[in-house]
């Protein structure tokens, strides 16, 4: 299509006209980039709400630097070897009856040598015991706390992809510090944790790769067989800590899950390595074999479930009688019904037992118990137990943590007792623990308060601004909200930064940073309240809040999102949010289905209101009267017959998509996983994807016939482009899966897939949008070719001239996040295409473009789409094996952008489409560009809306909720998701709908069109 | 492709909708909304004690909820309700029209069928679609034959009032806004499928058949 020769016969050419279109056009690119700023501004404050609110909620813990010093000579062994296996669940290293129906022989009775061993005491002692980890189970806390005896808090589960150098004293600085030498071969997290003490023949391996299963596992082999097993017995060996950190077992379980044929070789492997080492042990030497974590069903961990917090110690020594075995061992060591009552120990009580082992002073910050059996003799036991509480109460009066009375006394009492029977040692051990937990979940209530109170105020004025206040006149505020907002601003940091200073008022802030982001904050609330009080009063706002909400749409809107926002006052609600929104959505489908089976009378006052503006607007921008008005007209029967059509798909679709679940930990029973990699890979599975497509260019072109608009540039970009990177992607999930089942797949098919990604997302995320930028329209002249005398034409697709080329960014942003997600999750996907256009369609033949319901049905979309890809708001769902899709290291920022448009794809999604409400089927020549971009700001801000509220919602719940037993396994999670979407939305409205996508396209539509 | 370039290219737009025969058409279905000639009077009468009755001994009296014989007794007593109240206080005109008891059967059929529909509404909400098809059935067949007094009035005036429609609506939503308890972790056995569902549907049919006439 020739764009300059349609514009030259469609632009008229008087100067006069011509210089009228241009200052239009300048005009609108001045409000748009005002628009831009503003809404920008909006979203700073938002961020800084968000960022207040997590700095009160996430604590972190006082970290103090002293080292303990030695005073008492102890200690059994003068050299150790520690081997961590990541994620050995308990149940998998004891005997299972397999008649038990949880007998799986893929796990189970694989790793039978440390239970032999322990069994069999004769030829040299050992110990085999439950581990119980401390949640957040992420190997960098759990090696944390397996160094340093401390608790963790929550925040650090966040960095786990960056772990600095421990600060604490810890047990390898404390031997460190003793002059051993320190090799480690593994995951190369210890190697961020403890660099300065390592010795420099150690070997780090890259940990977060979970497609592979073998390199780190083979390095540690070739490790300990070069340091180790190939020594003579009794020869010197040049170490006296040999550590090893196997990854093998947790990559097995990220990858594939537990109940897979290489979890059993994995298993063997390992038993026989440990046999190995065992036979090679010097008498000088003490073996330690630990678990960090466990695994949960699908193989993931990071939460607190049982399965996840279970896992495995075992010591052992040459000597035999080292270890004083409890007497009752029958009851104690119980393995039945998979161990259950088996007994166990905390993570934090291994530091205390290696450093007495090892002769090194207990870490100053450690708040374990020497674990019972270490030791064989009372008086032994009474040393530990001295030593321990000598520990123990040092760091209470350094820390001084206990500061109420009442606890110090009880306190007091106990350490009292100690003194006189050492054995009631544990009790004080076990008060203590109590009392740091309480005090580490302490919250700042102040940074709390202050974050919920920017977001309420961000979503009024959201509310004023995009919606109450009529959008023609916010296009004229705007010109006077952007200079107030940054001279209010500087003036309030000004303002703040003095009495901070001067006064070091308000205390809370602590520091500069987060005086100037408040002061940010008032500055932007004070700019953006001048200019609306300016024109209206408070009185006016709320009069005008409440009629907004008087027709029946806007009621289910509300009605929506009010019953969404109370989901967070449960924990049960917050557990089962994935299919109760599905149930809303489809209550919406049979809302519209309703509507349009039976037409109640409503429609005749919202279309002659409709009637009268756009009757205006007609003439003012010279399209004819009716054309103007055809969207006040009644529905037609054709039409009302497309509505029903495009509601049933949309309950259709919204019910088989809501099929597609990973079930929650605590969904239990309840819920059947159909979001498995058993699933993902299956045949069946992957039939479906190569019908996707394709189905899904067919789907969309349907719906661009619907306005004739299948013309031009949608070919290319449906029919090409979107068809082509599909099949791509379906070759790449094809050999995923193939990698994935068969299990003598030789073939290394690494170079091939990073092939195939790299060029679906080079394509996907920047030649096809630099492709949309070029301006491509779905427009054709449709010219009779019978009828050469008439001078008429017809521009086929001129109805939805602007929706049409919308949708082909929507189609860029789908074909990239069909990449970066699992085979059923973009079956999931394709139905949330149908999902959209019918929402879209649904929206329009209701006329309901300016209603808050549309925006709401979108969010409503976004948040079932994000659990009918697989995931759930817990930290565990997070599928970072995906991030290894583009590059086989962790590199910025493809791991990142991986991960993010993986999780975060359909809340993109739909805060591009928010647009599309109301540009699909819009003609060009109706609205004026400032009005249309008006009501664009108008519906994107009520997506925002919608977001901001869940989001205050889950602030306000999961701080009334902080001592609740779930909060950090349900709430918090849930809290941290909304505001991360919110975010994620943010960034996506105001830069890429906003800024980006609707500025230019209006430009360019009015280039063509506007007569 | 090339284009003719003309001086005065008129647009037309291509709309889908036909406007002309469509306003015909949708007048014609208001007509009846406004002025109906049948309507049920404002009485005491209609509501129907029954109902409460029933839930009573649904949740009290009986030991493991037995949704079966819930709809054994429901169905003669709702025919009771019909012929006895229901039917009386629904004026056709300016008459009250005697029961005609060839459109009760015929009715009761009609409930019964229309249970499958019900069925696959229920299962797109999100109802668990295999595993507790009985249970669902069951409940579908609750819904039926709470509707089944306006079944027969429906039949009655050719389909064409539109005054009925509010009475299925209130047992939708009793049973819409009852799945509230479905998720709560509360351990009790009336959480089990369907019986929420059904005590809502009662609580919404006991509302409309009482208070329907007020609306």
């Amino acid at each position: 299509m020739d764009e300059h020769s349609i514009k030259k016969s469609l632009l008229s050419t008087s100067a006069d006209e011509k210089r009228l279109y241009r200052t239009r056009i300048l005009k609108f690119r001045k409000s748009h980039t005002l628009y831009v700023l503003l809404l920008a501004s909006l979203a700073i404050l938002q961020f800084i709400a968000i960022a207040f609110f997590t700095r009160g909620f996430l604590l972190t813990r006082q970290v103090l630097d002293n080292v303990a010093v030695k005073d008492t000579e102890y200690g059994k062994f003068d050299k150790a070897v520690v081997l961590v296996v990541d994620a050995l669940r308990f149940d998998f290293v004891i005997p299972v009856n397999e008649n038990d129906p949880k007998f799986n022989s893929y796990y189970h009775n694989n790793l039978d040598f440390l239970y032999n061993s322990f069994w069999d005491q004769k030829s040299g002692s050992s110990l085999l015991l439950k581990f119980i980890a401390d949640p957040p189970t992420t190997t960098l806390q759990r090696l944390k706390g397996l160094t340093t005896g401390s608790l963790p808090t929550f925040i650090d589960a966040g960095s786990n992809f960056d772990g600095s150098v421990i600060e604490e004293d810890n047990v390898i600085k404390q031997l460190y510090e003793q002059g051993k030498k320190i090799f480690f071969v593994g995951d190369d997290t210890w190697d961020n944790l403890f660099a300065p003490f390592l010795a420099p023949e150690s070997e780090p391996f890259e940990s977060l790769n979970v497609w592979d299963l073998d390199t780190v596992d083979n390095g540690v082999m070739s490790y300990f067989e070069k340091h180790l097993l190939g020594c003579e017995k009794g020869q010197r060996k040049e170490w006296d800590l040999l550590i090893g950190h196997m990854l093998g077992v947790d990559h097995v379980g990220h990858k594939y899950g537990p109940n897979h044929f290489t979890m059993r070789e994995k298993l063997l492997q390992v038993n026989n390595f440990v046999k190995e080492i065992v036979s090679a042990l010097d008498d000088d030497t003490l073996l330690v074999i630990m678990g960090d974590h466990g695994m949960d069903h699908t193989g993931n961990h990071g939460g607190d479930s049982k399965d996840e917090l279970e896992s495995v110690l075992f010591m052992y020594a040459n000597t035999p009688g080292l270890f004083g075995n409890k007497e009752d061992s029958t009851t104690a060591y119980d393995i039945a019904n998979l161990g259950e009552k088996y007994r166990q120990v905390n993570q934090i009580d291994l530091v205390p037992s290696i450093s007495l082992l090892l002769g090194s002073p207990i870490p100053f910050n450690s708040l374990g118990w020497p674990i019972d059996e270490i030791s064989n003799t009372e008086k032994e036991r009474n040393l530990y137990s001295f030593l321990t509480l000598n520990q123990l109460s040092q760091y209470r009066n350094e820390s001084h943590m206990v500061i109420q009375p009442e606890r110090n006394d009880v306190l007091q009492q106990l350490w009292d007792d100690a003194m006189e029977d050492p054995s009631s040692g544990i009790r004080y051990q076990v008060e203590f623990l109590e009392i740091c937990k309480d005090l580490w979940t302490r919250f700042d209530f102040w940074s709390i308060n202050t974050g919920i109170i920017l977001l309420s105020i961000s979503l009024i004025l959201l509310l004023d601004i995009t919606k109450l206040i009529p959008s023609i006149v916010v296009s004229q505020m705007v010109p006077e909200f952007v200079p107030w907002i940054v001279m209010m601003s500087l003036v309030s940091n000004a303002c703040f930064h003095g009495i901070f200073y001067v006064f070091r008022q308000p205390a809370f802030l602590e520091d500069t940073l987060w005086c100037s982001l408040l002061a940010t904050s008032v500055g932007i609330t004070v700019g953006c309240c001048i200019p609306i009080l300016d024109r209206y009063s408070v009185k006016w706002i709320f009069i005008r809040f409440l009629e907004d909400l008087s027709d029946y749409w806007s009621r289910i809107g509300a009605m929506l999102l009010t019953i969404h926002a109370l989901l967070f006052t449960s924990n049960s609600f917050t557990i089962w949010e994935d299919k109760i929104v599905s149930f809303l959505l489809i209550t919406l489908g049979m809302l519209t289905l309703y509507e349009f089976v039976f037409l109640p009378r409503r429609h005749s006052t919202t279309a002659l209101l409709t009637a009268t503006i756009s009757e205006k607007q007609g003439i003012a921008s010279g399209a004819s009267k009716g054309t103007a008005n055809s969207d006040s007209l009644p529905l037609t029967r054709f039409a009302r017959l497309l509505g029903v059509y495009h509601s049933v798909v949309l309950i259709v679709c919204t019910r088989i998509a809501s099929t597609i679940t990973i079930c929650r930990e605590e969904q239990g029973e309840f819920c059947i996983p159909s979001f498995t990699n058993k699933t993902n890979y299956s045949w069946w599975c992957l039939g479906l994807c190569l019908v996707i497509v394709g189905l899904l260019p067919a789907c969309i072109k349907g719906y661009y016939n619907l306005s004739l608009s299948y013309q031009a540039a949608a070919p290319i970009w449906v029919d090409i482009f979107l068809k082509g990177l599909l099949f791509t992607n379906f070759i790449y999930w094809s050999v995923t899966a193939l990698e994935n089942t068969v299990a003598d797949w030789s073939w290394n098919a690494t170079i091939f897939k990073f092939t195939l990604a790299r060029i679906i997302a080079g394509f996907a995320l920047i030649a096809s949008n630099i492709g949309w930028m070029m301006g491509p329209l779905c427009v054709k002249l449709n010219v009779h070719n019978t009828d050469t005398k008439s001078h008429q034409a017809t521009i086929l697709g001129y109805g939805n001239a602007y929706g049409a080329q919308y949708f082909l960014l929507v189609i860029n942003a789908f074909m990239c996040i069909f990449l970066f997600n699992k085979p059923l999750a973009q079956i999931s996907l394709y139905l949330m295409v149908n999902q959209l256009l019918s929402i879209i369609e649904i929206i329009d033949l209701l006329k309901l473009k300016e209603n808050i319901v549309g925006p709401f049905a979108l969010g409503l979309l976004a948040y079932l789409q994000f659990f009918t890809t697989g995931h759930q708001a817990t930290i565990p769902s997070v599928q970072w094996d995906v991030g290894f899709i583009l590059s086989g290291k962790i590199t910025f920022p493809l791991t990142h952008l991986a991960v993010i448009l993986n999780t975060f794809g359909p809340h993109i999604i739909v805060a591009l489409s928010v647009a599309l409400l109301t540009l699909w089927k819009q003609q060009p020549d109706v609205l004026k560009p400032q009005t249309l971009l008006g009501r664009i700001v108008s519906n994107c801000g009520m997506l925002l809306v919608y977001n901001t509220v869940l989001c205050l919602s889950s602030f306000i719940w999961v701080a009334y909720f902080r001592r609740h037993l779930m909060v950090w396994k349900i709430f918090c999670p849930r809290y941290l998701f909304a505001a991360m979407s919110l975010i994620a939305i943010q960034i996506v409205v105001t830069f890429g709908t906003i800024a980006f996508a609707s500025g230019r396209l209006i430009r360019q539509i009015n280039d063509i069109f506007w007569k | 492709m090339p284009v003719k370039k003309r001086r005065t290219v008129k647009k037309t737009v291509s709309f889908s909708d036909d406007n002309t025969f469509a306003t015909k058409s949708s007048k014609k279905k208001h007509i009846d909304h406004d002025s109906p000639p049948v309507y049920v009077r404002k009485t005491i009468s209609t509501i129907p004690a029954h109902l409460p009755a029933l839930l009573f001994y649904y949740l009290y009296t009986t030991e493991s909820y037995n949704t079966w014989k819930l709809l054994h007794l429901v169905i003669p007593l709702q025919v009771f309700y019909l012929v006895f109240q229901f039917n009386k206080a629904a004026v056709y005109g300016n008459k009250r029209l005697k029961i005609n008891v060839t459109l009760v059967l015929l009715s009761l059929i009609a409930a019964f069928l229309l249970s499958l529909p019900t069925m696959l509404i229920i299962i797109l909400f999100g109802a668990p679609s295999i595993q507790k098809l009985k249970e669902t059935w069951l409940l579908s067949l609750h819904c039926c034959y709470l509707a089944y007094p306006v079944v027969y009035q429906v039949f009655n005036c050719d389909f064409k009032v539109g005054l009925w429609k509010r009475y299925f609506i209130l047992i939708a939503v009793g049973a819409w806004s009852s799945c509230v308890v479905i998720p709560l972790d509360w351990d009790r056995d009336w959480q089990e499928w369907p019986i929420p569902i059904v005590v809502g549907a009662y609580l919404g049919a006991f509302f409309g058949y009482g208070f329907g006439s007020y609306i």
